[in-house]
């Protein structure tokens, strides 16, 4: 400690002397060294600093890179699901589509089949229609065969084969659904066959129809050539359904539009998380910070908390849906009065840990109220925690909400939400070429919890005093 | 210590007691709707039978004194609605099994992965191991859990050529759902050993030995996690005794047919015999698991006691 005290005093002289050597020829102002009179305003200077803890959180967040993308991207999503209705060429979330020509329902029309179907070379020759002014249904079926028709096949093939029928020459699928009936050695041709079910000749080995149903193409490029035929003048797209507005994210089984579906349930589900973490925090912060100040309550509310933890939320939640009608504002009455409780407990913990620092003792000595205890001592002091469980509150009320719909609880289909579009696509998964109406809610609902949860922690980090420089 | 255990034991029976009654009161202002499977076509004298036969015409004192009565002769009664006329007790004595079993597997693996995982994290701050761990425990906690089993399950079966049902007598098929279960609490493993860890590290004994120059695998394992584990050990007990319950998700996109969802699925069809009892088990498990938890944690480390604790400030 004594040398520690010579080392410094030694460095103080090394400094004077330094000074007065780099500075011999200026002369020192002694007005500087002359006793100070009393200045009443001076002597109630104070040390200053420019220190504010809101501001110099919000510095230290925004140096967070990774927060701010995701802030970024978060935000995009929350402006597009409310612009997205209003956007041109939209879909109604609600609305079954029907195909326009043949009435029937588009069902599970995955994305990319909705765009382009197929593409076709110029100069193919089409079956095909005006169905408005702008499109024609096109084809290449050249005729339909009755079931157990019988017609001569020219050539055999593994997926084609070459048949002839009334003088038309064309195409037909050779699969386990045409089940052509072939001889002992197919390719020994010709020979009478027939299809136990009815069957489309083609005219070139290559299937132009959405699965039989007539595809659509552009008038602009196609020309008419008479007899019902057209021919195309450019290399053109084929699309499943007659209009330029495509279903980005394809339809689900009932013909409904996936992309105006996932933006609706996007909302409804931020919606959820919003008001249900809202509700959360102010429910669970007062209860937390009364349970955890206020001795004389601890033991009563621990016994009330163990009681209502131990009751499950299936059972307030079925009997909130009897009580009132099923609908948003149920699930969001349901989902706070559950979920609070682990807020609270929360709370009531950090503040346990607090309540008898020195600063609150000096403070109840001095006789400040319990209230203002509270909130001037208590709350501030848990600003970052609070936060961090808020933002996690959101992604948290999001996520129950899909289990509840898992379970069975929760909106009903015409509300979407990303909860039951979920469990809607949950439901296709055995068959793969229908899992996109799985991913595409998963994935925007991943976006949106990852993001909060990242944007949680970053905040929390940042509003934690020990972290600003 | 055995006077605090006693006093904590007898005001959890109270604890369960009011939870019971509670729950009991609660169903019992369940539509009568739900007592029946066709209840547009009785007419009004078979609900009535129906309804008596069920014990739900008297007053609700009434049933709740015969409930507690028949309760303290040990008898649980019979499921009502679940599986008619089967003994509840016999219901779960069959299904427990599966998921004690299965949930007992995913915890060990947790165990096996979190705990290395955590430890390297809290060795490898900033480093890969440490990137990697975020990385993972901000996907688990952040996506909910049905979304990733799913994708588990889609792309795991897949995988392995497996179909995409559980079969109990085949080991493989145990594989996807013991691996998924045990994600949720392996992250929450990690993210907790390495915040705790990562305090002890700091702490000036560490130091010291380090001073001392102790090698620094054995401070870490013989001082470090030994005392970074003694928070986490609380709630092994609950873990341990909560797998019974089975989980939701897992049983039934996998079709196990174990506890999980049993709750639930009774509570839909209204056999209030069968939420009673399980609503009593799972309050009594979390009591008892709860206080396990405490007893252990005093057990290992000796400076924790709960018997001094109402003397201090």
């Amino acid at each position: 400690m004594l040398s520690l005290f010579e080392g410094r005093k030694r460095r103080v002289e090394d400094n004077i002397s330094a000074a007065i050597q780099g500075a011999p020829s200026q002369e020192i102002d002694k007005s500087l060294f002359a006793p100070a009179q009393y200045d009443e305003q001076a002597s109630e200077k104070t040390g200053f600093s420019n220190y504010s803890y809101w501001r110099s959180t919000f510095n230290v967040f925004f140096h967070n890179r990774m927060a701010i993308t995701l802030l970024t991207v978060l935000a995009l999503v929350l402006l597009f699901t409310f612009i997205q209705p209003y956007l041109p060429g939209q879909y109604e979330a609600n609305t079954v589509y029907n195909n326009p020509v043949t009435g029937m329902q588009l069902q599970n029309q995955s994305p990319s089949l909705t765009t382009t179907y197929i593409t076709v070379p110029e100069g193919t020759l089409l079956m095909g229609s005006a169905i408005d002014d702008n499109w024609y249904a096109v084809t290449n079926v050249a005729l339909t065969l009755k079931a157990r028709q019988a017609f001569t096949l020219l050539e055999y093939g593994e997926d084609w084969c070459k048949i002839e029928y009334n003088g038309v020459v064309g195409y037909v699928k050779n699969n386990f659904q045409t089940k052509l009936k072939l001889p002992a050695d197919p390719t020994a041709t010709p020979y009478e066959s027939k299809s136990n079910f009815p069957i489309s000749v083609y005219e070139e080995p290559v299937d132009y129809t959405n699965g039989g149903e007539p595809l659509y193409a552009e008038k602009a490029s196609l020309r008419e050539t008479g007899d019902g035929k057209v021919i195309t003048i450019k290399e053109t797209a084929l699309h499943s359904i007659p209009s330029e507005n495509p279903f980005l994210f394809g339809t689900n089984n009932i013909g409904q539009d996936l992309w105006a579906r996932v933006w609706s349930g996007t909302r409804t589900s931020l919606w959820i998380g919003f008001v249900v973490a809202f509700f959360e925090a102010f429910i669970g912060i007062i209860v937390g910070v009364v349970w955890g100040y206020v001795r004389r309550l601890d033991r009563l509310i621990t016994e009330v908390y163990n009681v209502l933890d131990n009751i499950p939320t299936t059972i307030i939640l079925i009997l909130i849906s009897y009580i009132m009608r099923p609908g948003i504002r149920t699930l969001i009455f349901a989902m706070s009065l559950t979920r609070w409780l682990g807020m609270a407990r929360f709370i009531r913990n950090q503040i346990v840990i607090i309540r008898d620092r020195d600063y609150n003792l000096a403070s109840r000595c001095l006789g400040t109220g319990s209230v203002r205890i509270m909130m001037r001592n208590l709350l501030p002091y848990l600003v970052s925690v609070i936060m961090l469980r808020m933002a996690l509150a959101i992604p948290g009320a999001i996520g129950s909400e899909v289990f509840i719909t898992y379970i069975g609880l929760g909106l009903p289909v015409d509300v979407p939400s990303l909860g039951n579009l979920i469990n809607e696509g949950r439901k296709l998964i055995s068959s793969a070429s229908l899992r996109y109406q799985l991913f595409f809610p998963a994935i925007v609902l991943s976006i949106i919890t990852i993001s909060f949860y990242i944007i949680g922690n970053a905040f929390a980090d940042a509003a934690d005093p020990k972290n600003h420089l | 210590m055995v006077k605090y255990v006693f006093k904590r034991l007898a005001l959890s029976v109270l604890t369960l007691f009011i939870v019971i009654t509670i729950v009991f009161v609660l169903l019992r202002q369940m539509p009568i709707e739900g007592y029946f499977d066709n209840f547009e076509k009785l007419s009004e004298a078979q609900i009535n039978v129906k309804l008596a036969n069920l014990g739900l015409t008297k007053p609700i004192p009434a049933q709740l004194w015969d409930f507690y009565a028949k309760l303290f002769q040990g008898d649980f009664g019979t499921s009502t609605r679940y599986s008619v006329g089967t003994s509840i007790a016999g219901i779960i004595a069959q299904k427990a099994p599966l998921s004690i079993q299965m949930g007992l597997m995913s915890m060990a693996l947790s165990l096996l992965m979190g705990i290395p995982l955590g430890a390297a994290m809290a060795r490898s701050k900033n480093k890969f191991w440490d990137k990697f761990g975020t990385v993972f425990i901000v996907f688990i906690n952040a996506v909910p859990a049905a979304v990733y089993y799913i994708f588990i399950q889609l792309y795991g079966t897949d995988w392995m050529h497996i179909s995409l049902l559980f079969d109990r007598t085949n080991w493989i098929t145990w594989i996807l759902p013991v691996f998924s279960m045990s994600l949720g609490s392996t992250a929450s493993y990690a993210m907790w050993l390495r915040r705790y860890m990562l305090d002890e590290i700091n702490k000036d004994y560490v130091r010291l030995a380090r001073a001392k120059g102790v090698v620094s695998q054995k401070i870490m394992m013989r001082h470090v996690f030994r005392n970074a584990f003694v928070p986490m050990i609380q709630y092994i007990p609950a873990s341990i005794l909560y797998t019974i319950s089975g989980s939701i998700y897992i049983e039934s996109l996998y079709s196990v047919p174990g506890m999980g969802g049993l709750l639930v699925d009774v509570i839909g069809r209204q056999d209030n015999p069968m939420v009673q009892t399980l609503v009593m088990l799972y309050s009594a498990i979390g009591i008892i698991g709860m206080l396990l938890g405490d007893l252990l944690m005093a057990v290992i480390d000796p400076r924790i006691s709960f018997v001094k604790k109402e003397g201090a400030r």
